[in-house]
């Protein structure tokens, strides 16, 4: 692949010494975005999954009776209704537990006009058409209210959409800042380094021969700021899901990188490598062309 | 072998530092290439050594037309043309054997045959005990003698020197200049650039005199050493 390479370029630690760091600096942000991008992915993912199986059915009378029968109604339309897995009633003491935070801990006999609530699981196998079923259940219980949660879960998805395309933006822009930051770099290299080069050529060097040398030297700058940063990363990642784990499941939580994930998070220090050096390369080819 | 017809050369939009320079270098010749500073000598040694094309005029190199040759052609060129500096022009983080190696490593030599050659080269110029000395350990002349053997590992057709005892003492220059009288009676066509005048009377070669970018042949080596005083 590389040939007969020259060494004829001197080491220039204090000149080039800097360049690894901001490659593994550009790298680590690169790593967090993607990781941020591919976890809110996998948070909406997991919501979008949960919510999509299940329904709620509000039953809101004032009457107790009435409210009692338009439930029975409603679960026996729902229990035959093809698709639904298992309709249950949620218990008052559950369903107080969910009002709690703004009406605080009141005893469960009460006298309020609490609505009852149908927790439905579908079996993920048979589509279900809601407005259909919700016309069914008007008639069988006028004050039923199906909600499938796709009004709000359409407005989620948008934002997860909308952050992951900043995210990505983001990798886009740190990946074409180091593309310049190399290329100036490189640039600086070749004026750095022009007597060599020029001497290189009266012995009746190739720019090829020339390339491989500039080539071999930003490919370690690449692999050592790759490395720095995905070891930065992959840090950052662990303790930003140990602390999400102790938040419990949602979408923090997604921040755990997954194993076929880890896995190409440890392929960007290659890429980090391969981008440095084709942009030298080019830099290096479309500097000596102007030579002559 | 190398001809120059008529030869102009400006950098940029400048004034030409060299106008209609013609002379021929037969195969085998050997010439000083003299003149006051700022007479072109630089310039005319570079558009031998191909690191510059001229602004103007014809110039020929080993049968082929310079005008015709693309960029690519060159490198294959330049490794039949040796170059010495004044300066040395060595890599200073290469030892000595590896400085002279560099040529024949361009070239594609094995790794025997640059281990041979080199050594036998750097033996030939007095050097075999600093082999992996580095130059900033080594004397003025002890370089100058590496960069020679550096110029002339590839065997070339045309050796070009740009004033290459300058930074060494007589005894050295002589020394130095020997080295190439020998080069030369092996067949490389040789081309000095001196203000030695001691050199070009000792050596007796053909003279090839700049002066204000005008070039004249200058037969008489007397004359010559009056003009550079």
């Amino acid at each position: 692949m590389w040939g007969r390479t020259l060494q004829f370029l001197p080491k220039s630690k204090d000149r080039e010494g800097l360049l690894p760091w901001v490659i593994g600096v550009m790298l680590f942000l690169c790593a967090l975005a993607v990781s941020s991008a591919v976890a809110i992915g996998t948070g909406i993912e997991r919501w979008s999954t949960d919510l999509s199986s299940n329904i709620t059915v509000q039953i809101v009378v004032s009457d107790a009776a009435e409210r009692t029968r338009q439930t029975d109604a409603a679960l026996r339309l729902l229990r035959a209704t093809p698709g639904v897995a298992e309709a249950s009633v949620l218990a008052s003491a559950d369903v107080m537990a969910l009002v709690s935070p703004w009406l605080g801990d009141l005893p469960i006999d009460a006298n309020l006009p609490i609505p009852d609530l149908i927790d439905v699981t579908l079996d993920g196998v048979t589509p279900i058409n809601t407005s259909a079923l919700d016309e069914r259940l008007r008639i069988a219980a006028p004050a039923a209210r199906l909600d499938d949660h796709q009004a709000w879960l359409g407005q989620i998805l948008d934002l997860g959409a909308a952050l992951q395309a900043v995210l990505y933006a983001v990798v886009a822009m740190v990946i074409l800042s180091t593309i310049a930051i190399v290329t100036f770099g490189c640039r600086a290299g070749l004026a750095t380094h022009a007597e060599p080069i020029a001497i290189m050529h009266l012995m009746g060097a190739e720019d090829s021969m020339i390339c491989r040398a500039f080539d071999l030297r930003y490919l370690a700058h690449g692999i050592k700021g790759g490395i720095v940063g995905i070891l930065f990363a992959m840090t950052t990642l662990w303790l930003i899901s140990r602390m999400a784990s102790e938040l419990g499941e949602g979408l923090v939580s997604a921040f755990a990188p997954s194993n076929d994930f880890s896995v190409w998070l440890l392929v960007m220090p290659l890429f980090a490598a391969l981008l440095t050096m084709t942009t030298a390369r080019l830099t290096v080819r479309s500097a000596l062309r102007e030579m002559m | 072998m190398i001809t120059f017809e008529n030869v102009g050369m400006r950098y940029g939009m400048g004034a030409e530092i060299l106008q209609d320079v013609s002379f021929a270098l037969e195969k085998g010749s050997f010439h000083f290439l003299v003149g006051p500073s700022g007479a072109g000598k630089t310039t005319l040694l570079k558009l031998l050594y191909l690191a510059h094309r001229p602004s103007r005029g014809l110039v020929n190199f080993f049968g082929r037309d310079l005008a015709s040759l693309g960029r690519d052609d060159l490198p294959r060129l330049r490794r039949r043309i040796g170059v010495v500096f004044q300066d040395f022009r060595l890599f200073d983080h290469l030892t000595a054997f590896e400085n002279v190696a560099l040529p024949l490593r361009i070239k594609g030599a094995t790794k025997k045959q640059v281990q041979d050659h080199v050594e036998e080269l750097l033996a030939w110029v007095g050097l075999e005990d600093r082999l992996h000395a580095r130059p900033a350990t080594l004397s003025g002349g002890e370089k100058q003698r590496v960069a020679i053997a550096r110029a002339v590992i590839n065997k070339p057709d045309l050796l070009v020197a740009d004033e290459p005892t300058g930074n060494v003492d007589p005894e050295m220059s002589q020394r130095l200049m020997h080295l190439f009288v020998e080069l030369n009676k092996l067949g490389t066509t040789t081309i000095v650039a001196t203000h030695d005048k001691d050199l070009v009377t000792s050596i007796g070669a053909p003279v090839l005199s700049l002066r204000r970018g005008k070039l004249s042949m200058n037969g008489s080596t007397e004359d010559t050493a009056e003009e550079l005083g």
